[in-house]
């Protein structure tokens, strides 16, 4: 699991579903939740939460400025890669914020990743849980 | 309404340890009791039933006190309306089924509740039957059916299923549940496992160490992590496989069984039988219908 620790910043509701913004350091987290600040006490602007995704949910794009659906966009800087045969891990540096994403070997292969390398993680917003701090 | 204060030092295989517990529960309240061997459980179904003496006990069901230690008032267990049944519950080897109910009866008391347990427990072709002809689970019936004979306020249960196989077991569930509901009783039981907890209890104590850790709905004891994601359940891991550069968790959970991928740093705190709440968002199950 990749948990970041980040702070509500806007909550947007309808009908059941909220999205949720979430700053954590310079970056705006989007989250989509089936919860509202009506069934939910966490969901207050100014909270502290837990943002949290699996590494098989982390894209990995070389260009850096794609014109993509996906919300969440973090550059990071490749600090190693595991290779294993079908899949890869690739541990990622966000400012002093470690990522991991895993992906097929294949792709890996494709995009030609290398240590220190700069490339853009990408996190859908349905991928985003939500966990409030006790 | 039952109140519970009880101080009491235990004497453990690790030294003394101070079982100190308060706790209120409602009349009719389905109460389980969840916590490590040691941590003082069955010490305090005995000092309800007035099995075992504490340092200090206060104990009031419904108007009606059964321990007060300050006044070094005591009510004898002959006297507390309760059933009790243990992991190993003994019937009388020498009775039948109907007699071991019947003697539980007190004195001159009509038999109607003996036949309409015999019938609630679906006993009827097992009543003449002597505990040696029984299996485990016909004879925690028995014990089960004996022990609210008397139709007590308070029923305590000692891991009654434990000893059982899974599909006993959810049988055995189904006739407490059953027996909780129409004798509206107040049930408090221990058990280990957490699916029995969400199938049958109201609310769930923890205990730890002589000490409540944790008290509330299953749901909020044991998704206390307070995640967002809506798909979740709770089990225990049963395997760790090392897959490629990941590991595959296998997680029973009720009737199934389920995988889970975990990268290598999160196994490190697995161990086989952890319990553990897996979750995931609510917009990545795929649902079909079984034709």
């Amino acid at each position: 699991m990749n948990i970041l620790n980040g702070n509500i910043s806007q909550v947007q509701s309808h009908e059941g579903l909220s999205l949720v913004r979430v700053q954590s350091k310079d970056v705006a987290f989007s989250a989509i939740v089936l919860d509202t600040p009506e069934t939910s006490d966490y969901l207050k602007t100014g909270n502290e939460v837990r943002i949290i995704f699996k590494e098989t949910e982390v894209m990995i794009s070389k260009d850096l400025n794609p014109n993509i659906s996906i919300q969440n966009k973090l550059l990071c800087r490749i600090e190693s890669i595991e290779n294993g045969a079908i899949l890869s891990q690739i541990n990622l540096m966000h400012d002093q914020q470690a990522i991991k994403s895993i992906i097929t070997r294949n792709a890996c292969e494709q995009l030609d990743l290398k240590e220190n390398d700069t490339v853009l993680a990408l996190i859908k917003t349905n991928e985003v849980s939500l966990s409030a701090h006790d | 309404m039952i109140q519970f204060n009880a101080y009491k030092m235990l004497q453990t295989a690790d030294g003394e340890l101070p079982l100190d517990v308060s706790l209120t529960v409602e009349k009719g309240q389905f109460i389980a009791i969840y916590g490590n061997s040691g941590a003082g459980k069955t010490t305090i179904l005995r000092i309800l039933a007035g099995l075992t003496e504490a340092e200090n006990v206060y104990i009031k069901v419904g108007n009606e006190v059964w321990d007060d230690s300050q006044k070094k008032y005591h009510l004898s267990v002959q006297k507390r309306s309760i059933g009790f049944v243990f992991q190993d519950f003994a019937l009388f080897p020498n009775l039948t089924v109907r007699e071991n109910l019947e003697f539980a009866l007190p004195k001159n008391d009509v038999t109607e509740i003996v036949s309409e347990l015999i019938d609630l427990m679906e006993l009827q072709s097992l009543q003449n039957s002597k505990p040696h002809q029984l299996s485990g689970g016909q004879k925690q019936r028995v014990a089960l059916a004996r022990a609210i004979v008397r139709k007590p306020e308070l029923l305590l249960l000692d891991e009654p299923l434990s000893a059982l196989d899974d599909e006993m077991r959810f049988k055995l569930q189904d006739y407490i549940l059953k027996i909780h509901q129409k004798y509206q009783l107040t049930t408090l039981m221990i058990t280990h496992s957490i699916a029995e907890i969400f199938k049958l209890s109201d609310k769930v104590v923890v205990l730890d160490k002589g000490k409540i850790i944790k008290e509330g709905t299953p749901d909020t004891v044991f998704a206390a992590q307070k995640i967002s994601s809506k798909f979740q359940l709770t089990g225990e891991i049963i395997s760790i496989i090392k897959s490629d550069i990941v590991y595959i968790v296998q997680v029973s959970s009720g009737n199934s069984i389920i995988k889970v991928v975990a990268t290598e740093d999160e196994i490190k705190d697995f161990k086989i039988g952890q319990k553990v709440l897996v979750a995931s968002k609510a917009f990545n199950p795929i649902i079909q219908i079984l034709s």
